[in-house]
This record gives C-alpha cells, structure tokens and sequence, in this order.
C-alpha cells in the first residue's frame, strides 16, 4: 500500500517538475528574446520547443537505470549473480528497463500538459523519424554513461555524488536546457567534442531544424560512434570489474 | 529525475557522518551544483545580456544573496530537516517526554554544525557584491546581514512545514528536494518575469522573492516595472522571515499536537 502512495507521488512529481519547467523556461526565453537580439537560425518559437522537448526527452534520460548494480555491489549480492548461466551486463540492462518504459509512458501525459503552458513546434514526418533515431543513439550513450559510472562500484561504493556531478555537467554540456548554439564559441567547440552532446543536442537540433537534412548522416555517425567507443569501454571495464569480484570473492 | 533526488539525500547524510573522509567530494559536489548553475546563467547572459533590465553581474547579486541565506539557513537549522527520519526511526518520542519544547530540541541537536557551506557562501557573496558595483553603504552593511537572516528564516519556514508534514506522510524527502530544486530555479531570475499570478505566488505565499529579488532590486536600484510595491519592500525580508516562521510553527504545532494525540 504505501508502495503503491510511493508510486503515485514519483508519478505526480514526475510529471509536474517537467511542467515547473517548461513553465519557468518559456518566461525566461520570453523574457531574454523581448530586449536582445534573435539568433537567426533559432526564433522564439523554436527555442521554446526546445527546451520542451529537452525537458519531455529527460523524463527518460535522466535515469539511474543501471542502479541495480551498484545496489548489488553495495549488500554483495552479486557473487551470486556471477555463479547465474545469463550473461550478467544483459540482466542489468532488462533490470532498468522497465523503469525506462515507465518513464518513456510518462511522456504524454506530461507532452499534453505542456501543451496547456507552450505551443511547440512539430517537424514534418521525415524529420520527426530522423529525432526518434537520433534520440534512441543518445539514449545508448546515455546508457553507456550510467553503467560506467555505476561500475565505479566495483572499486569505491561512494559513487553517488561522482553521479550527480557528472549528470549537471551533462546537461549543461549535453545542451539540455540550453542549446549548444547558444553558447560562446570556444565552449561549442568543447561540447561537441564530448559525448553529452550525443545525449540531448543532436537529437535536439535535428528536431528544431537546426541541423539540416544535409547533415543527418554525419551528425548519426558521431553519435554511433560514441555509443561504440562508450561499448567498448564498458565492456573492458565490467571484465576488470567482475575480476576484481571474483578474485576479492565477493 | 527521481533516482536523482533519491541519491541527493543518501549524500546528504553520507556527508554529514562522513565528513572529513568526504570533504573534498562535497566541496566537489557543491561546488558544481552552484559552479554549473552559475555557468548556465553566464553562458545565456552572454548571448542575450539583458533580462528585463538585469545584467549577468545584477544576476550574480541575486545569485549571492540567495546563496548566503540558504547556506546560512543550512549550517544554522539542517538539523529540522532531520526530523522526519527522527519521527520514523522512533527516536522523535523522546523528545516529546523531555521538559524543553520539542522543536528547540531537535534544532539544538549538538555536533551537526559545520561551517562550510557559510564560508563558501560568504565567500561568494562577497565576490558577487564586488562583481555587481552594488553601492556598499551605510543602508546595505546595516540590512544586508538582517536581510540574509531573514533569508535564512524563511528557508526555516519551509523546512519546518515539510518536517510538519512527515507527521502525515512519513516519507518527505523527495518533496524536500523538490522544494530546494524549485527555490533554487525561481529564484536564479528576477521574479518580474513571471506571471503575475506566479509573481503574487513569490511574493504573498510562498515569499522566496523576499530571500534574494526585492532586496536585490532594491539595492540595485532596479525598477519594479511588474510590481505595484514599492523598492523599499525589499528591505521587509526580515520580518518577513519572522512571519513566516511564526506561521510555519502554528503548523508545525498542529502536527506536533495531532501526533503525540494532544487536542482534538
């Protein structure tokens, strides 16, 4: 019962700190666009839907999703997982995924409540495909981010602020709230450098027309090759770090 | 954002038991949360310099005034966001046999006072203040230190009334994260860009406008174009504080007199 109160209110909360948001957001750039110049090649209208669709994508992205991980680590009931037949990186994958699932369902509720706040902006079909492509790789990098992090675990149980430091620069650096285009020009240069800008800009700039079709294949093609090299990593870590297990006996 | 605000907390009292093991990641914690929130303001300041008539430099002020009270507030009073583990831990009752009156008590928790967060947040201050060119006069040496007071007592009020609160819902955390969160969100821009409905909200019921905007505004001599109150409104954030306080324990009394099965 109190579970079920506990589940309720994640999904009240959920919800109305995305509309919080897209609140405050528009009264900001409302309030920035009414007494500077435009960016030309993002109008109000655009910037808005932006930071809308940014806040809507982050009701999945911002998921501990490989949590489960470290929550093994922590009371060591991993040994026992090792000992399981199934391929262990593929059990904690399924293991978020449910939560993910449920957070991508809250989207339209929260999508249509928006709609009462702001008016955003919708792609033609096409384009709308291309984010959605766009949105699953940063969703992958995303993923290969947190499972990282959480294999920290491996070697220090005291993950928890490293996590959320990483999550604030990712936003600030992925262009979650603000779009990279935005930014002085030495600070673009190194956020795109980066994978966080695979996570919220790319699929981003795809949506609000910044990148053009033109562009697409390279933009996707940067963003796989994160997810690859993120993969890779991952995996060279989680072999060191079930050694690790094994050797320590858990 | 839900694992997010779950883990806050885990670190809050990691850091708190921990704390010279811990330091550094603390500061290091701290120092991003506010780092990349000042950044985020900078980065968009510089794009678009003006907002409603308020400079990045007008906004680092506001940024360092509502700073200051919150972590004056949070060296000062943390120990009131401990109440509600206190209340399901079963430790609170024995508070409630003790002759001295329950709230002093649970403030006066020895042992939980660490200047830390003070020192950074006066630090920033005063980096923000020389930033601004705010005029440091006789007005401003003799408010400003009432007026982070009064910041800091209405962060109590807020505090207090979700500790209240855990008498009815034991589980409050996750709605004291969010209160920090949204503080922290409206409070980062000068309130006259709100709605006026919202404005009214900052103002009237929920008067996080009186921590950091109207003496901000007030010392920056900015105009109160959305706002039919007068400048000097600004210098009310102490008794404001004081009110606010005052109603928040009239609540909190009601859930302490309800729980202990005191009344009606």
């Amino acid at each position: 019962m109190a579970r079920e109160a506990t589940y309720r209110f994640d999904v009240f909360t959920s919800i109305a700190s995305v509309l919080v948001r897209v609140y405050l957001l528009r009264m900001v750039w409302l309030a920035l666009y009414a007494r500077n110049a435009a960016p030309s090649d993002l109008p109000l209208h655009a910037i808005i839907t932006y930071s809308t669709v940014a806040l809507l994508m982050g009701l999945v992205m911002d998921i501990d999703q490989t949590r489960a991980l470290h929550d093994k680590l922590h009371d060591g009931s991993i040994a026992t997982d090792f000992m399981k037949p199934i391929s262990v990186p593929l059990y904690f994958f399924a293991d978020g995924t449910g939560e993910v699932l449920f957070h991508a369902a809250l989207i339209v509720p929260s999508l249509l409540f928006a709609l009462l706040i702001v008016h955003i902006d919708v792609p033609s079909l096409p384009v709308m495909g291309v984010f959605l492509v766009s949105f699953f790789l940063g969703y992958l990098v995303g993923f290969f981010i947190n499972f990282l992090l959480n294999c920290i675990a491996f070697w220090t149980l005291e993950i928890q602020a490293m996590q959320l430091i990483v999550t604030w620069v990712t936003d600030l650096f992925g262009g979650e709230i603000i779009p990279l285009v935005i930014f002085p020009v030495f600070l673009q240069r190194i956020a795109f450098l980066l994978p966080f800008a695979s996570m919220f800009s790319t699929p981003l700039l795809i949506y609000v027309g910044v990148i053009k079709p033109e562009r697409y294949l390279q933009v996707l093609g940067v963003q796989l090759l994160w997810v690859t090299v993120l993969a890779v990593i991952a995996s060279f870590v989680w072999r060191a770090g079930a050694k690790r297990i094994v050797v320590q006996g858990g | 954002m839900m694992s997010v605000y779950r883990q806050y907390w885990r670190i809050n009292i990691l850091t708190t038991l921990e704390y010279r093991e811990n330091f550094l990641i603390w500061l290091g914690f701290t120092l991003v949360y506010h780092g990349s929130a000042i950044a985020a303001l900078w980065i968009v300041l510089t794009r678009f310099p003006s907002m409603n008539g308020w400079t990045f430099r007008d906004m680092a002020f506001l940024y360092g005034l509502w700073m200051l009270a919150h972590a004056l507030h949070n060296t000062l009073f943390s120990t009131v966001g401990d109440i509600p583990d206190h209340i399901r831990d079963g430790e609170f009752d024995r508070l409630l046999v003790r002759p001295l009156d329950t709230l002093f008590q649970a403030i006066a928790t020895p042992g939980q006072v660490f200047p830390d967060e003070l020192i950074l947040g006066l630090i920033t201050f005063a980096a923000a203040t020389w930033y601004s060119h705010v005029q440091v006069d006789a007005l401003f040496i003799v408010f400003i230190p009432l007026i982070v007071i009064g910041g800091a007592l209405i962060d109590l009020a807020f505090n207090l009334v979700i500790s209240t609160v855990a008498f009815w819902f034991v589980r409050v955390d996750a709605l004291r994260w969010i209160v920090i969160q949204l503080e922290q969100e409206f409070t980062r821009y000068p309130v006259s860009i709100y709605s006026q409905g919202v404005r009214l909200l900052l103002t009237f019921v929920v008067p996080f406008a009186f921590m950091n905007y109207f003496p901000a505004s007030f010392f920056l001599h900015k105009a109160h174009e959305a706002s039919a109150l007068p400048p000097a409104v600004g210098l009310l954030t102490p008794a404001i504080g004081i009110i606010a306080v005052a109603a928040a324990y009239l609540f909190w009394r009601l859930g302490l007199n309800r729980y202990s099965g005191v009344g009606h």
